[in-house]
């Protein structure tokens, strides 16, 4: 497919599984929600174990206008986070830049029939005419899956929405803008409470802004924010109802002889995600992803280079606003693997215990169904070898910003532009 | 040399993006803006402290040779390791850059409420232009110096220039000392040429002029016309092989290019730029002057971008304010 034909709207901006890994969920640009479910294991179909096929589509977010401000708000959908399943139906947090809502998610696959008072097409019956009654029976019916939204939560962000987080007591959530974050009840939608703002008196002082937040796994007063300055906060909800002082701050010295017209650009954390185990967390900038372990704030405990080769050429990236690009990491379910995208259509994956990465594409010519995945290498110079890609040849414009990885098993979803690739190990 | 160059098509390329986020959907983007302002920041501070031999070295203590750094501003230490280190009087010349304060606008910060004070902003906001207005006119005089230095018989503004803006040619004297010159004090102030008609020089053709005067005349003379960006890379090959403290006519041709950019940029900007300076920023200020409630709703979206985005991108931002 070529790029000139790729629908906007298409494009996905965020993928995510439930707790279960049974469910997946992505948003795109259109304020759609796309969520997958996972098969069955069936017998009669051994092979369709572990596909994941639709399950419901719903229109999440609609494009708005705020006449006051004169501003468009964007439909896309920034994130995604599910709630856990508390019973048979399913619960998520969608946004957009300036609006939550929580969708339910449910099955029908019965139907009531035999009314009283109307026909089986729906028609009222003369009441008149009614002679007996009846008990109304639920007979089986296709499966209908349908989306409500049940609450929104809107009004309570100046600035763009990047984030969206469930808190380990499944009762709250904090919501995070560039320059605040706020606190909210899952039951309340018309007030929420502010826990940070670094927002300046004066605007002109502005230095940084925030870029992610995420609470704990499971210490419900602990949260993280990242910073555009490359810094990361650990905020404790307990010490002050305005969490503007950190208890803890990480931050690694940087590196004199490397500054550039773009350090600050890509030092900026795109991302930043607890492990499952909540001992360490993972930080994503431009040009690689930091493990940090929450005891030690002074620098991360290991640092992977996710496409080094792109220094030299940070120009040509700040000119064609590549450089803005904000990828996003995931660890996987054991937290001995961590992965985050690149450009052209690759993805990157390091291995904590065995200290070894592989980079992977994403893209129909390379992957037939069951096929496993060649690794790629850039050549970053000299002599090309066969198979590798150079630097230059490159596409920019393929990029995997937005990865996610099962909770327990070894799968694997990656979005491409407007593709979604579900990977996973091989099962003998 | 090469850094003043790439610096100047970094300043370009990040005008054009603060520009073009105006009309993005879903609104100014305040974080893609900060980091815009901080590499333009950067590519400022690079392009006015490379230094051309001799000229840059530190004027007496009241020469307004750099503006105040803003509280807050990062430290973009001077340009090492970009490369080959600049030459020491580089450092001389660059004023002591503060240790800033870690995060200044950060936690201690005394909140002051969500609503925006309409009077203490205007306030703050036209004292620091003032302060900006003396940056600019030291910029643009900086920016003259060069020429002057390498002047000497190198033929004065008419020589070489495709397109050279009529404006700056008005601004200088036709004796090539840049506006000003006789009073200012120290190297730069000196005017090369002992006959030089500019000696006696009335105060009041000082600050006002060169900045007012100049950029609208190169709005005028420049619309449609004048070396547009893409004359820079015509002029890169010719500039490499000529040597570094080379001739006037390297120095011409570099204010040329950026005249002759800056002519495009105003006359892009020009027409709206007013607008974006006062929609927001300025309208947010009236508006939220004796608005209480709601302070969420009383700060337009808006003005998480335009002020600390313009504010830093002076002496363009100022020079483009007096047009």
């Amino acid at each position: 497919m070529s790029d000139s034909s790729v629908s906007l709207a298409d494009i996905i901006s965020t993928v995510e599984f439930n707790y279960s890994g049974d469910l997946l969920a992505t948003g795109d640009k259109g304020g759609r929600v796309v969520i997958f479910q996972r098969e069955q294991e069936n017998k009669s179909r051994p092979h369709s174990r572990g596909e994941y096929n639709v399950y419901s589509t719903f229109q999440s977010h609609e494009p708005e206008f705020d006449y006051l401000k004169s501003l468009e708000i964007e439909e896309k959908i920034n994130k995604i986070r599910w709630l856990p399943q508390q019973n048979a139906a399913h619960f998520l947090l969608s946004t957009n830049d300036k609006t939550i809502k929580l969708w339910k998610i449910s099955e029908r696959d019965k139907r009531a029939e035999g009314y009283n008072l109307k026909d089986e097409d729906g028609r009222l019956r003369d009441p008149f005419r009614i002679t007996a009654l009846r008990v109304p029976k639920l007979k089986p019916m296709d499966l209908m899956v349908e989306a409500s939204p049940r609450r929104i939560f809107a009004n309570a962000h100046t600035y763009h929405i990047n984030s969206i987080s469930v808190n380990s007591d499944h009762e709250t959530y904090l919501s995070a803008d560039d320059l605040r974050i706020n606190l909210w009840h899952l039951e309340i939608t018309d007030r929420s409470f502010n826990i940070v703002d670094i927002k300046p008196v004066n605007m002109e002082e502005l230095t940084e802004v925030i870029t992610a937040a995420e609470f704990h796994p499971h210490q419900c007063n602990v949260f993280v924010y990242s910073s555009s300055k490359g810094t990361v906060r650990l905020c404790d909800m307990r010490s002050s109802a305005l969490c503007d002082r950190h208890s803890k701050f990480f931050e690694e010295p940087e590196d004199p002889s490397s500054r550039s017209f773009f350090s600050e650009i890509i030092s900026s954390i795109s991302d930043v995600k607890f492990s499952h185990s909540g001992r360490y967390m993972m930080t994503r900038d431009y040009l690689s992803v930091k493990v940090w372990d929450l005891n030690m704030e002074s620098r991360p405990v290991e640092t992977h280079q996710v496409h080094e080769y792109l220094r030299s050429k940070l120009c040509s990236l700040y000119e064609n606003d590549c450089i803005f690009d904000k990828f996003e990491c995931c660890w996987s379910g054991s937290d001995s693997a961590i992965m985050t995208g690149s450009y052209n259509n690759f993805f990157r994956m390091f291995d904590r215990n065995t200290r070894r990465d592989v980079t992977l594409e994403a893209s129909r010519e390379n992957s037939k169904p069951r096929a496993s995945l060649k690794p790629r290498k850039v050549c970053t110079g000299g002599k090309r070898k066969k198979d590798e890609i150079s630097v230059d040849s490159l596409d920019f414009n393929k990029k995997i910003l937005h990865t996610a990885w099962h909770p327990a098993e070894n799968i694997i979803a990656v979005a491409a532009t407007n593709n979604l690739y579900i990977f996973q190990d091989k099962v003998n | 040399m090469e850094f003043k160059l790439e610096a100047h098509r970094i300043v370009s390329i990040s005008l054009g993006k603060i520009y073009n986020s105006r009309v993005q959907r879903g609104g100014i983007k305040l974080h893609k803006n900060l980091l815009v302002s901080l590499v333009l920041r950067s590519a400022r501070q690079v392009y006015l402290s490379d230094p051309c031999p001799g000229l840059y070295l530190a004027g007496p203590a009241g020469s307004p040779a750099v503006p105040p750094p803003q509280p807050g501003e990062p430290a973009a230490g001077p340009p090492a390791g970009w490369g080959e280190p600049p030459p020491p009087a580089a450092g001389a010349a660059w004023p002591e850059i503060e240790p800033q304060p870690e995060r200044p606008a950060d936690p201690a910060t005394p909140r002051a409420g969500d609503a925006e004070p309409g009077a203490p902003m205007t306030g703050a906001g036209e004292t620091v232009r003032g302060g900006e207005v003396e940056a600019a006119e030291a910029a643009w005089r900086r920016v003259e110096g060069p020429r002057e230095a390498a002047e000497g018989g190198a033929g004065g503004p008419a020589g070489g220039s495709d397109g050279f803006p009529e404006g700056l040619r008005e601004a200088r004297r036709h004796c090539g000392c840049p506006p000003g010159a006789a009073d200012r004090p120290g190297p730069l102030g000196a005017c090369p040429r002992v006959d030089c008609c500019c000696a006696p020089r009335p105060a009041e053709d000082e600050p006002p002029a060169p900045p007012a005067v100049g950029p609208r005349k190169r709005g005028a003379a420049g619309v449609g016309g004048g070396p547009a960006p893409g004359s820079s890379p015509l002029k890169k090959p010719r500039r490499n092989s000529e040597e570094q403290s080379g001739g006037a006519a390297e120095e011409e041709e570099e204010e040329e290019m950026e005249t002759g950019n800056v002519a495009n940029l105003i006359s892009i900007f020009g027409s709206s730029f007013s607008g974006l300076l006062r929609k927001s920023p300025g309208g947010g200020r009236e508006e939220g002057e004796g608005e209480e409630s709601g302070p969420e709703a009383a700060e337009p979206g808006q003005i998480c971008c335009d002020k600390p985005v313009l504010r830093d991108i002076n002496p363009w931002s100022t020079a483009i304010v007096a047009f």
